[in-house]
């Protein structure tokens, strides 16, 4: 019997976002035949909701994050429980997904061979080559462009295709869903800019419902937002921040006819739902690495030239990457209007599925790192997935494999691997 | 020796794995063939690595140091050529050879080929280092010849794996060695996921299965020899010569695919010819160039190989024919030391002018007082060179010998020594 563990420490978004590498595990089981198990160990306070959304999968809770209730001698004994739960079973494939110490800390009750991901062996943190090809990665985010759910999922060996991880985007009933800021405010628009995008949208939809989404730390935003609205707007709207568990966000996430929403966990439940998503990335966001996975989906990027920037830096531009959002040609185009052409640094991109993983195709707009993204996928294609792409023009993949290879990806065994291989 | 006389050549081995026993099987060729061959002992390396692994630091500073230590490691190569200045260095798969190194190499005029015994769609860092060797040699034919055009690699030669007469051949096995390596159905190899559901539906047969990374699959348990551990190169030549019929499935790492559809033929393929064992391989789209359908018997399917177990385990006969003719085909067509007497004529072919002749190069016997010649011209054939070797090149090859030496090889050293010093 097959057992596999996976390590998702991390936030609603993530778990989300891990969906391809548990459904691939379980298609291997039942490739297999032999049976087996997928187990998740993820945050307390995401134990339940990760028994929702994946009810075959054998959920472990660990305080992996600070909150109430959580001082040191309440974390060491739910951790100690938990561990002594995780070492009593031998599992064939150990994922950590997150680079943090804590992931890394439980990887450790697991021999080297079994890990994968982020791993620590003897005390010693280590990742595998495709990680530490995304960290390099992370100097040139323009032109390169991987989902987080398909890195994840390529830590596996036999990947699940990825059209079919999330259903096919389709209005759901519900009408309009607005996700208030997630986690990084700066990757969000202010109300004065979001207030005319979601009357527009909501007309657009035919007026029926508007639902505003957010927890109770959003409540004021979704206030100030609702008073920027014009009345019929206004009146038809349900603000529901604040007010909904993780249980009931996932009711009505995945009743909705759209989801409009910065890079945030509701719009990964949306994606995960097949609930159709218009997305507003700026800033640090970037839908090449996080947009929302399925086919159908839109995303509105930013695409000045600073972005995408990084979080932790202070924005000393203005932010200019909102100013797009605030032009009246996107309103037009939100409309439905065919003829508008969108306002400069801000590109429309549709979702799709390729071999490699989830990708955003430009629909509408100017891309200008677009030809480099596309050479980086063919050149990731045959790293990751052995892809017989053909190389007719050889020199812009050649030479990403010669910037983003290092000798020792070669020469040195796979992390967890001793030097006797055998055929 | 055909056409460039005797060769220094600088074998560069991997630090680990597969490509490693190959590169080591080159080395005695090249030997066998009458050239000057040195091994860069890349393993013994692998200790500093692995003690990177037990620092206990970030792994960002470990990614660091792994990728500062690789650059001395190959500074070493780099010094070694520049000591021992041979006509050719030859790299195996996974060779810590940086492109630096290799650019500086190129730069000074030193031929490089790798031989690259890997599948190019999995191991894909090929794009990487290619186009730095003067030479690389596949086990793959189109499209990665195409691929590595593109990628400025034009000097392609297609060289097939092989095996070595002296180490895999026919024994005459004990009793107790019948009973610890044999089995009706035999399998010698890694446990990959495709060979663990295969060797589920064979257990209606006789089977035994060595080597190593079968763990954790009950169903297969009781068939896994010798505690599963991973065996010795003279251990699987046993296997190989106990078995009635030796299983040779390809592997792969797509448990969808139990016998997988490919196009290289793996070295166990060339191994059991040799040793004049009977094998069921799994079928390979180049295969036939290389084994007629009389010298192995294969199969394509699962249904195939179940029919095919059946029908040989009652012909001892037919197997004894089969495994004969394969044992001559292999004999004349693919041993190590004809893959690499392939190689240097490709590489000479390839660049005229290749290998420089030594400055001032003498035969070593002419340059020796007559007492002496009889002993030394001994000494050529204990060391496998030609009668016309040059006193460089025999020098070469005594600084090479292990252990201590005899007092004609030390006196010869002498002599070298003395004439840089006098210039004699």
């Amino acid at each position: 019997m097959a057992r596999f563990l996976v390590l998702q420490l991390a936030r609603l978004g993530d778990l989300l976002q891990t969906r391809r590498l548990l459904a691939g595990l379980f298609a291997q089981i039942e490739a297999g035949g032999g049976g087996g198990e997928v187990h998740l160990a993820v945050d307390a306070s995401l134990a339940a909701l990760a028994g929702r959304l994946y009810p075959h999968v054998r959920v472990h809770a660990l305080p992996a994050h600070a909150g109430p209730g959580r001082d040191p001698a309440a974390v060491a004994l739910a951790a100690r429980q938990a561990c002594g739960e995780l070492a009593a079973m031998p599992f064939d494939k150990v994922f950590c997904l997150n680079f943090s110490p804590l992931g890394m800390a439980i990887s450790a009750l697991y021999p080297p061979e079994v890990q994968r991901g982020y791993r620590q062996f003897s005390g010693q943190p280590d990742k595998d080559r495709l990680l530490r090809l995304v960290f390099r990665l992370t100097r040139e985010r323009r032109a390169a462009g991987l989902n987080l759910a398909d890195i994840w999922a390529h830590l596996d060996d036999v990947p699940l295709p990825p059209a079919q991880v999330n259903p096919p985007a389709a209005p759901r009933g519900g009408g309009l869903g607005v996700a208030l800021a997630g986690r990084m405010a700066r990757r969000s628009l202010p109300p004065e800019i979001l207030a005319p995008i979601v009357r527009t949208a909501f007309r657009a939809s035919g007026g029926a419902r508007l639902t505003l989404l957010g927890t109770a730390a959003q409540a004021s935003e979704a206030r100030a937002l609702v008073k920027q609205l014009d009345s019929a707007t206004a009146s038809a709207c349900q603000d529901l921040t604040g007010q909904t568990g993780l249980g009931e966000l996932c009711e009505v996430v995945a009743s909705l006819d759209r989801l409009l929403t910065p890079d945030t966990g509701a719009m990964h439940l949306a994606a995960f739902f097949g609930v159709p998503v218009t997305a507003f990335f700026l800033s640090s966001a970037w839908c090449h690495e996080t947009g929302p996975y399925g086919i159908g989906h839109e995303v509105w990027q930013s695409v000045v030239p600073c972005a995408p920037c990084l979080e932790s830096v202070p924005c000393d531009k203005g932010h200019v990457c909102r100013l797009p959002f605030a032009d009246p040609a996107l309103l037009r185009l939100l409309g439905g209007s065919a003829k508008a052409e969108p306002p400069a640094g801000l590109a429309l991109f549709r979702t799709d599925c390729d071999g490699l993983g989830a990708v955003c195709r430009l629909e509408r707009g100017e891309d200008p790192s677009e030809a480099g993204r596309r050479a980086f996928r063919a050149f990731a294609a045959r790293h990751l997935a052995g892809q017989d792409a053909a190389l007719v023009d050889g020199t812009p993949e050649a030479a990403l494999a010669e910037r983003f290879f290092l000798e020792t990806d070669w020469t040195l065994p796979p992390p967890g691997r001793d030097a006797t291989g055998e055929e | 020796m055909a056409g460039h006389g005797v060769l220094r050549i600088l074998v560069v081995l991997p630090m680990y794995g597969g490509s490693l026993p190959v590169g080591r099987f080159c080395l005695s060729a090249l030997r066998e063939l009458g050239h000057v061959a040195e091994a860069f002992e890349a393993p013994e390396f692998y200790g500093a690595f692995s003690a990177l692994k037990d620092l206990r630091v970030t792994a960002d500073r470990l990614e660091y140091l792994e990728n500062s230590f690789l650059q001395v490691v190959s500074q070493a190569i780099c010094a070694k050529v520049e000591t021992f200045e041979p006509d050719l260095v030859l790299a195996l798969a996974q060779a810590p050879l940086s492109r630096q190194a290799l650019k500086r190499l190129r730069r000074d005029g030193v031929k490089t080929a790798m031989w690259f015994v890997e599948d190019f769609r999995l191991f894909t860092y090929w794009e990487a280092f290619a186009p730095y060797y003067d030479a690389f040699a596949v086990i793959q034919k189109e499209p990665f010849p195409e691929r590595l055009a593109a990628v400025g690699q034009e000097n392609v030669l297609y060289l097939p794996m092989a095996a070595d007469p002296a180490v895999h051949r026919p024994l005459d096995l004990s009793a107790v060695e019948r009973r610890t390596f044999g089995a009706g159905v035999s399998f010698m190899g890694a446990g990959y996921p495709n060979r663990r559901l295969a060797f589920a539906q064979l257990l209606d047969f006789d089977l035994g299965i060595f080597g190593s990374d079968w763990d954790g699959d009950p169903a297969l348990s009781d068939r896994v020899r010798l505690g599963g551990r991973r065996v010795t190169t003279e251990e699987s030549v046993k296997i190989f010569n106990a078995a009635a019929v030796n299983l040779n499935l390809h592997s792969s790492i797509n448990p969808r695919e139990l016998v997988p559809t490919g196009d290289f033929v793996n070295p166990r393929t060339f191994e059991l010819a040799l040793c004049g064992a009977f094998q069921l391989v799994s079928d390979r789209t180049l295969l036939s160039e290389l084994f007629a359908e009389d010298e192995l018997a294969r199969f394509s399917t699962m249904a195939e190989l179940r029919e095919k177990l059946a029908y040989y385990l009652n012909r001892p006969e037919e197997r004894a024919a089969l495994a004969k003719r394969a044992r001559t085909r292999a004999l004349a067509e693919h041993t190590y030391a004809l893959r690499m007497e392939h190689l240097l004529e490709f590489v000479a072919e390839r660049f005229p002018g290749w290998p420089v002749g030594r400055a001032g190069a003498e035969a070593a016997l002419a340059v020796l007082p007559e007492p002496l010649r009889g002993e030394t011209a001994a000494l050529l054939g204990e060391l496998s060179l030609p009668a016309d070797v040059g006193f460089a090149d025999l020098i070469a090859a005594v600084r090479l010998r292990q252990g201590r030496l005899t007092p004609l090889e030390t006196s010869l050293l002498f002599l070298d020594e003395w004439k840089r010093q006098y210039g004699g």
